[in-house]
């Protein structure tokens, strides 16, 4: 059960541009109209802008910079993702708390923020640099009746469910690196980092982890990093509501999600490979052992593995890698 | 709406695609695209399998003969199948690349010698960016690695024999 200043402020932004009067706060949460002016004086201290006009009512004129978890809730499409949210404003890694939670049995659907993370983390325990209030720092737990050679799968529905929100919210017209790294004009935007908790031959959990760069500007980042990554508003030049990219990839995620539970990867995969970037140029594939091969990147097959062709035209299947352009 | 780019795409897609009709629809536009291919057979197909077929046959004659036979052992294969019996193996539940250890510079999950538990994690399996941490699923002891770091690994692959207690 949320709390009463929770669903005041669920209420506020359900209806964005009108006054709701005390009295129908008060009837819908079922508490005194002097406990609703309470809690509205406490979202005003946590940095909300409410408007109050006596016979009238309030308004929200402006939140805070930060995520919070009724913003998402109040514009939520969907039926289970997200539903059940977990946030907290400062995280080591959103992806550490999701993994706890799943094994204590959290529900599929649940979704771990943070506003900032100090240990985020990404492929091989790399660092993702995650500061605060700029950025979407999130994990989702599924829970999918498959057998593990199926999960990997996901990774990639995952990366073209981002690619679609990012051009439904912002217009931005992304790219899929191999297996699923969002990228625009060769820098990075989103990365994802899928882990497993399995059990025997099937997946217990799926916990899906992304970092988006939305309202980072060229000053939040280091200078190693500038070179390489970009954000929203780099690239469109004013900030991004990170609620409404929330919502929509949450929409997105779930609409593949029972797309592919019913009717497998195709549609999937001819849309990742409208939005790949590495298809037919030459790559050069790097394994963790400093093996190389480079040849021609022809797609990927049915399961989601890259088809290499080297220079005597034989198919090497690649599992994970590190892919570099004409290196 | 979509761009004539897009629809371009779409068009190159469903063409290199075995999709024969595509259908999309969204808000007040609607896209139908129907390949009016007649069914062509391929003749280079058939020989092709064919040829290759003994080629693709014989590592399966290669295969060592799996110790724990079932025909009517004698003694001694018996006292084997028992030493065996105690030797359990951790296979790899998926295919995808194996990781003895979480990051680059950290020590190995596990080496010959280590005591594991049934949820001790053991390695890491990756395909796709999807990482899978194996665990031993029994209480013993690593008597020995079988794959190396890096190495791809398929399904049911042994990676791991544990001495179980």
């Amino acid at each position: 059960m949320p709390s009463t200043k929770a669903r005041i402020l669920m209420m506020l932004f359900e209806h964005p541009h009108q006054f709701i009067s005390g009295q129908e706060m008060s009837d819908a949460i079922g508490c005194s109209r002097t406990a609703v002016w309470k809690q509205i004086k406490e979202l005003e201290k946590d940095g909300y802008r409410i408007e109050s006009i006596p016979k009238k009512g309030y308004r929200l004129k402006g939140t805070p910079n930060r995520i919070s978890p009724e913003e998402i809730l109040a514009g939520l499409k969907t039926e289970i993702f997200g539903r059940h949210i977990v946030y907290e404003p400062s995280m080591p890694s959103t992806q550490k708390r999701a993994h706890h939670l799943a094994e204590d049995g959290a529900p599929e659907g649940t979704l771990v923020i943070s506003d900032e993370q100090t240990e985020g983390r990404g492929r091989l325990g790399r660092t993702w640099h995650s500061p605060k209030g700029t950025g979407i720092w999130m994990s989702l737990i599924l829970r999918p009746k498959l057998s593990l050679n199926k999960i990997p799968q996901l990774t990639l529905m995952t990366a073209v469910a981002i690619v679609k929100a990012i051009k439904v919210v912002t217009g931005i017209e992304c790219q899929i690196k191999w297996p699923n790294d969002i990228f625009y004009n060769g820098k990075k935007l989103v990365g994802i980092l899928t882990e497993l908790q399995a059990e025997e031959n099937q997946a217990k959990a799926v916990i899906i982890g992304m970092g988006m760069n939305v309202n980072l500007t060229e000053q939040d980042l280091p200078d190693d990093i500038k070179k390489i990554a970009t954000s929203i508003q780099m690239i469109t030049g004013k900030p991004c509501s990170r609620a409404h990219l929330i919502q929509d990839i949450m929409k997105q995620m779930e609409s593949f999600y029972h797309f592919y539970l019913e009717d497998g990867f195709g549609l999937i995969k001819t849309l990742w490979e409208t939005y790949a970037m590495n298809i037919g140029r030459i790559i050069t594939a790097r394994n963790v052992n400093g093996q190389v091969v480079k040849g021609l990147a022809r797609g990927i097959n049915d399961e989601g593995v890259l088809l290499l062709e080297d220079q005597e035209g034989r198919i090497h299947r690649i599992y994970s890698t590190d892919i570099e352009f004409n290196g | 709406m979509l761009k004539v780019q897009e629809i371009r795409e779409l068009i190159k897609l469903i063409n290199d695609s075995k999709i024969d009709e595509f259908e999309y629809e969204t808000e007040g536009t609607k896209v139908i695209l129907r390949k009016n291919r007649p069914s062509e057979p391929s003749p280079a197909a058939v020989p092709v399998t064919q040829a290759q077929a003994p080629v693709q046959a014989a590592p399966v004659v290669v295969n060592p003969v799996p110790a724990d036979s079932s025909v009517q052992p004698n003694q001694e294969e018996l006292k084997e199948t028992r030493v065996d019996s105690n030797l359990h193996k951790i296979i790899s539940p998926m295919v995808g690349t194996f990781y003895a250890a979480p990051n680059p510079d950290a020590e190995p999950y596990v080496k010959v010698g280590s005591k594991v538990n049934p949820d001790t994690v053991v390695c890491i399996v990756e395909a796709m960016k999807l990482f899978n941490e194996i665990e031993a699923e029994v209480k013993g002891e690593i008597v020995e690695v079988l794959v190396e770091n890096g190495q791809l690994v398929e399904y049911g692959q042994p990676l791991f024999l544990v001495k179980t207690e």
